[in-house]
């Protein structure tokens, strides 16, 4: 019993000591053990509990007080050391830190767009009830049908899964008493819409249920970002009126800067405020669909839930309204997380490229790794006479990670710099992604994450070290050269792995910047099936409360035309409703201007989808002013008037589509189940409207006299289309100066900035693939040359032998491009594993397109050999008499 | 001169480090002899555990305060293994300087009448 407790406080007390370091335990555990020993033999005898209470608590408190002093000197013994180390290897700290630091940054900077975007909560409260809701017509494609007036009531009564759901659309209005007429972004939308999101006004107050009330006094909420630009932030903005739709409006409000989604506006206004959503043509037509519905889940709800909730609601309205829910477009209703609606199109591309900065991170490893084992051999003799000196195992090991730990911080710190260096460039592609880029700072998470990379680094190559130093350090002492020879070889195998792995990793990033970069060239090269050049686009929005009519918009758009057209410069002009690569047309995609038809004499099978097509409204020398080619018929032409038969010119799309094989001309088309239609008069060429990389789709173009629509000026010029923008401008103002003239674009421009966000994507891959290859070259470089001189004495022998120079050096060439040769087989494997990652970014290439992998495969073989070359050379001049005196 | 500054430098010492130094004064001695000796001279007001000793120990032991004695215990009056310290020429110029350091200030204090009766006079 006595040695039983004897033992177990014994244990006690060794279990308290692993608290101190090694080196102070190896020092005086037995002393200190001996020492507490007597303590508690003269307690005993004593024998007051509480005294032995006592002794413990004082022994306790005793280590812990101490232990972090220990730790600490140590420490710091071990950094002087290390930085000493450092400061006499000046070259290799500079290369390990400056290969770590920007793989480091790289993975930073890709990160904090990662964690901005995809992982932080959205800025609302309680982000995670928020679900977009949609309709749907899956069987004819629509995967986003917009909400009615009377659907949203509907659903809104209809629901048991949502606390509340709030519509909201989107339109352009001229604002007026703010210096020129200002075309304003305006979001439409329900009283409660910023109170579901949980978002508090920075200034004044957001709308309540008063502001949607018909016949209210009409107001505004300031987005923050318009407040900011356009009114220098204006803290006595709210109270200040304007005149908008011939209404005073009364700004309430300004909101804080958060995303917006779907739409970046500049002011919100409630539902009753917007003309068009307030008239009977909105509210009384089931199908006169322009709004999109959020809602917030109820507590305790799934988002699938909701989702089953909304389709129940959808058959409903199936059943009860089967003229406006036929049966076969499929009408259906969806309920989605917002932060995926917010994420969709970022979420691809972001992952693919942390991917590609983690393999670029991973190439830094296992080069620092290499340069570590190189440097480490030849510290064996220090490490070997350390040890011999009586510094332990593990405080050596606790030395070499120390070092390592310094390093990685020295990167950490410096890939912090590259990553606040890049955040602007950043910033500004992910806003091309997503509505959340402006989110994006090196916040504490991305700290935290850099601290993580930066210490798992030091841990990768310090266990290298490590792993190194455990085998030789015996072996060093005990066999003196032979030894480290023989330590040597299996070192070069190690950094042999290492450079294979390295080639094969940028093998793998090459090939997915290449593909990126073949898409992209392939996509600036595409035909787009219009001429470009010297053409330009203005939006022009007339004052809408000044044209309420059909008649009265027709007549302004005409004596604008005829304005222009005077114009000196101008070739021809033309409105139109949307025009090629326009950026708004880009991101909503075809779907946005799509409308189902009926085909005269072609009655539907049960269940059948009916035809669908996007449409243009335009004047008739739309075609022209674009280039757009006449294959068969007619253009649309000046007789096309309103009184006269309806028209419409198809694309060759639309043609293939729906008239394979007979003639289009003279066939007739309903887009309203039969109360007009309209005779087919002409076929133009496929014109790639929503992106380069979209291909044709069906599209009819019909005469804006006979279909007024919003429209865009399209000007084809004689001179450099930008001179004009002023003297055209001032065109449109002669005919209505209340009109406001914005997104001037040239349609050169159009496609260029179609083109922006593979272009980053490309560039940043591109980026990655660039450092890839420069490390992984600089690491063949520097272990051919470790070898070479590694192997001197036996180069020696060899030339003494009769080996001649030429043959040395086409032993060390071919060892380095073998090398390189694994690597590349390894990363075609890793490639072709990997297609489907990159597939979504690929233009006309396939994953595994050939010239790709050939043309990366010659690349890195030609890095390789010009990396051995130079050690190549070395090694055959080496003087084969000087070599074996030498050892 | 420099030797003086040398002194200095370690001033003024822990309580703890000026009663093992105190301790050695009169002699070599292990650990535990040292934790007695200073709980009987302080009457237990000074109780060092292992930890805090053999802790300052060390830290005296490398700054050349103390040394290890070459001398063994004797076997049979102990089986553990010892260690015995012994107080340095330069150990004994700390711990002197540390005194000295101590009276002036007492006297400064006796000058202000911050206490009546000298106790240590």
């Amino acid at each position: 019993m006595e040695k039983q407790s004897q033992t177990l406080s014994q244990r006690m007390f060794r279990a308290l000591m692993r608290v101190l370091p090694f080196d102070f335990r190896t020092n005086y555990e037995g002393e200190m053990e001996g020492v507490f020993r007597e303590q508690q033999r003269e307690v005993k005898e004593r024998g007051g509990a509480l005294d032995a209470l006592r002794l413990w608590r004082e022994t306790i408190a005793g280590i812990f007080t101490m232990a972090p002093r220990e730790h600490w000197q140590i420490l710091q013994d071990d950094c002087r050391y290390a930085l000493r180390m450092m400061r006499r290897n000046v070259w290799f700290t500079a290369i390990a830190v400056a290969t770590l630091g920007l793989g480091i940054g790289a993975n930073t900077a890709i990160f904090s767009v990662v964690h901005a975007v995809l992982l932080r909560p959205l800025p609302y409260t309680q982000a995670q009830q928020l679900i977009q809701v949609r309709q749907t017509e899956k069987k004819v494609g629509v995967d986003d049908l917009s909400f009615s007036v009377q659907e949203i009531a509907d659903y809104r009564k209809q629901n048991r899964t949502l606390a509340g759901l709030v519509e909201y659309h989107s339109m352009s209005f001229t604002l007026f008493g703010h210096g020129e007429p200002e075309r304003v972004r305006t979001g439409v939308v329900s009283a409660n819409y910023f109170e579901l999101f949980g978002v508090q006004p920075l200034l004044g107050r957001t709308l309540v249920a008063e502001d949607e009330k018909p016949g209210a006094p009409a107001v505004l909420l300031l987005s923050y970002e318009y407040w900011k630009n356009n009114f220098g932030a204006d803290a006595d903005i709210v109270g200040k009126t304007f005149e908008m739709n011939d209404k005073v409006h009364t700004v309430v409000g300004v909101l804080p800067p958060v995303p917006q989604y779907p739409d970046e506006n500049d002011v919100y206004m409630a539902t009753s405020a917007c003309p068009f959503r307030s008239s009977p043509m909105h509210t009384e037509n089931r199908d006169m669909r322009m709004m999109e519905v959020f809602g917030r889940l109820k507590p305790g709800v799934t988002v699938a839930q909701a989702g089953a909730d909304m389709a129940t609601i959808a058959a409903g309205l199936r059943a009860a309204y089967p003229k406006y829910y036929p049966g076969n477009v499929g009408y259906a209703a969806e309920a989605s997380p917002l932060k995926e609606e917010l994420t969709r199109t970022a979420r691809p591309t972001l992952l693919l490229l942390l991917g590609a900065a983690a393999f670029v991170l991973l190439i830094a490893c296992a080069n620092v790794a290499n340069l570590t084992l190189s440097r480490m051999a030849r510290r064996e003799r220090e490490l070997a006479v350390r040890s011999a000196l009586g510094a332990g195992r593990s405080r050596l090991l606790r030395q070499l990670f120390t070092e390592s730990f310094l390093m990685a911080m020295a990167s950490g710190l410096l890939g912090l710099l590259l990553a606040y260096g890049s955040l602007e460039l950043l910033v500004d592609f992910a806003g091309r992604l997503t509505p959340r880029a402006r989110e994006i700072h090196l916040d504490a998470g991305v700290l935290l994450f850099t601290l993580g990379v930066a210490l798992g680094t030091s841990l990768i190559f310090g266990t290298l070290s490590a792993v190194f130093s455990r085998a030789n350090l015996t072996s060093s002492l005990k066999e003196g050269s032979a030894g480290a020879a023989g330590s040597g070889r299996r070192q070069s195998r190690v950094s042999s792995v290492l450079i294979v792995g390295q080639v094969a990793f940028s093998f793998m990033l090459l090939i997915g910047a290449g593909l990126v970069v073949r898409s992209l060239i392939k996509m600036q090269h595409t035909d787009a099936g219009i001429v470009p050049q010297r053409v330009l686009a203005m939006r022009t929005t007339f004052n809408w409360s000044k044209y309420t009519d059909d008649a009265a918009s027709k007549v302004v758009l005409q004596k604008l035309l005829e304005r222009v057209k005077a114009e000196p410069g101008v070739v021809s002009a033309a409105v139109s409703s949307r025009y090629p690569f326009e950026p708004e047309a880009i991101s909503d995609g075809p779907e946005a201007v799509s409308f189902t038809f009926a085909i005269d004499g072609r009655a539907l099978e049960p269940g059948e989808a009916p035809p669908v097509s996007t449409y243009a409204a335009v004047s008739p020398d739309y075609f022209a002013a674009l280039g757009i080619p006449l294959k068969a018929g007619r253009l649309l032409a000046e007789t096309d008037r309103e009184k006269a038969p309806l028209v419409a010119v198809i694309n060759e799309a639309a043609k293939r589509k729906y008239w394979p094989n007979e003639e289009a001309l003279g066939k007739r088309m309903s887009p309203d189940g039969g109360q007009h239609w309209g005779t087919i008069v002409g076929v133009v060429g496929d014109v790639r409207e929503f992106g380069l990389n979209h291909a044709p789709v069906p599209e009819f173009y019909v005469p804006q006299a006979q279909n007024a629509q919003p429209a865009t000026l399209i000007v084809r010029t004689v001179a450099e289309p930008r001179s004009m923008a002023r003297a055209l401008t001032r065109a449109v103002h002669d005919v209505d100066p209340q009109t406001a003239v914005t997104h001037v674009l040239t349609l050169e421009q159009a496609r260029y900035e179609s083109l922006a966000s593979p272009r980053v994507t490309a560039s940043l891959l591109g980026i990655f693939a660039g450092l890839a290859l420069v490390i992984a070259t600089a690491g063949i470089g520097g272990i051919m040359a470790l070898m070479v001189s590694q192997r001197v004495r036996e180069i020696g022998i060899r030339m003494s032998l009769g080996a001649a120079p030429a043959r040395i050096l086409q032993m060390v060439l071919s060892r380095g491009l073998l090398l390189c040769g694994l690597g590349i087989a390894l990363g075609m494997v890793g490639a072709v594993a990997l297609r489907d990652l990159v597939k979504s970014l690929l233009f006309e290439v396939p994953a595994t397109d050939a010239l790709t992998f050939a043309g990366v495969g010659l690349t890195l073989l030609a890095a390789a050999a010009l990396a051995s070359y130079l050690p190549a050379r070395r090694a055959a001049g080496i003087d084969p008499n000087e070599a074996l005196r030498a050892e | 001169m420099n030797k003086k500054r040398e002194t200095e430098s370690f001033l003024p010492l822990t309580p703890a480090m000026f009663h093992i130094l105190l301790a050695l004064a009169d002699g070599e001695k292990h650990g535990y002899a040292i934790l007695k000796e200073v709980a009987r001279r302080t009457e237990d007001k000074v109780r060092l555990s292992a930890g805090t000793l053999y802790g300052n120990l060390a830290r005296l032991e490398s700054a050349g305060l103390i040394a290890e004695s070459g001398k063994r215990p004797e076997v049979v009056l102990d089986d553990e293994r010892r260690r015995y310290y012994l107080l340095t020429a330069f150990g004994r110029d700390v711990a002197v300087a540390e005194a000295e350091r101590m009276e002036e200030a007492l006297v400064q204090a006796r000058v202000k009448k911050l206490f009546r009766k000298p106790k240590l006079a």
